[in-house]
């Protein structure tokens, strides 16, 4: 395993979660107006 | 709501669609030769930087028309389009040191590019404070629309401070003068994720509007 894996595999994660949970935000913020 | 449950479903296809990216980055782009995988970060990092530099440039335009036109649709579209900004901004400031620590060898400098950006993003944030400080609905949209075009203005500054001063950032290998400089599958990679992230850009935009539309309705009944 090349040694800048774990720095790509976070980068990768925490993108996914900040998209996610802003849409699911979006999502809940609207559901309750 | 037909623009929320527009907003719904581009977000979803959007969300859908990166995984796809991820998989094409992940799997079937070449590997660079020197930055190893880390490189692989830049599919994410750039169409995010790009979107949160076009997100404030939209935010200042909205706010230039508003002040001239007084068009409440306007405003929310430039209140929409900074929260979208906000979280492309967020993915920039958090890949960008990942990326800096293996390549530079430290999470964080005090560059042009890395401050100036810093700086955007405290506009942002600065910007929708300022719309949950001010209660009256006139002055919320004056404010923010005087707040906006000062951060559209900080928008030319980020994206050539790597020209206009010395710092430890790449220069644009995408934005600038001639053609890009990336072999062709890493560019496909790339455009395919700026696809994916203009249409996330375009589904949350369209979701935070409904929600303001939503909320001035309840506000009104």
């Amino acid at each position: 395993m090349p040694e800048n894996t774990p720095y790509m595999v976070a980068a990768y994660i925490i993108t996914a979660v900040i998209l996610l949970a802003y849409a699911l935000l979006l999502y809940r913020r609207t559901l309750k107006s | 709501m037909n623009l929320l449950k527009a907003g719904r479903w581009i977000t979803a296809l959007g969300l859908v669609l990166l995984a796809g990216v991820y998989v094409r980055a992940l799997a079937f782009t070449p590997i660079e030769r020197t930055q190893g995988v880390a490189q692989k970060i830049f599919y994410l990092h750039v169409p995010a930087a790009i979107w949160t530099e076009t997100a404030m440039i939209l935010v200042g335009l909205a706010s230039v028309f508003f002040l001239f036109l007084k068009d409440p649709r306007l405003d929310r579209f430039a209140e929409a389009s900074a929260e979208a900004g906000i979280v492309f901004g967020s993915i920039v400031l958090t890949t960008g040191p990942i990326w800096g620590k293996p390549i530079w060898g430290t999470w964080w400098t005090w560059d042009a590019r890395l401050t100036l950006t810093l700086l955007l993003f405290l506009m942002y944030v600065g910007y929708l404070l300022l719309r949950g400080a001010v209660t009256d609905a006139g002055l919320r949209a004056r404010y923010a629309a005087v707040l906006g075009i000062c951060g559209a203005c900080l928008v030319p500054f980020v994206h050539l401070s790597v020209i206009m001063f010395r710092t430890l950032h790449p220069q644009p290998i995408i934005l600038k003068p001639g053609p890009p400089s990336l072999p062709a599958e890493m560019l496909v990679t790339f455009l395919l994720s700026f696809g994916v992230f203009t249409m996330l850009y375009v589904g949350f935009v369209m979701q935070r509007y409904a929600l303001s539309l939503l909320r001035e309705e309840a506000r009104h009944a």
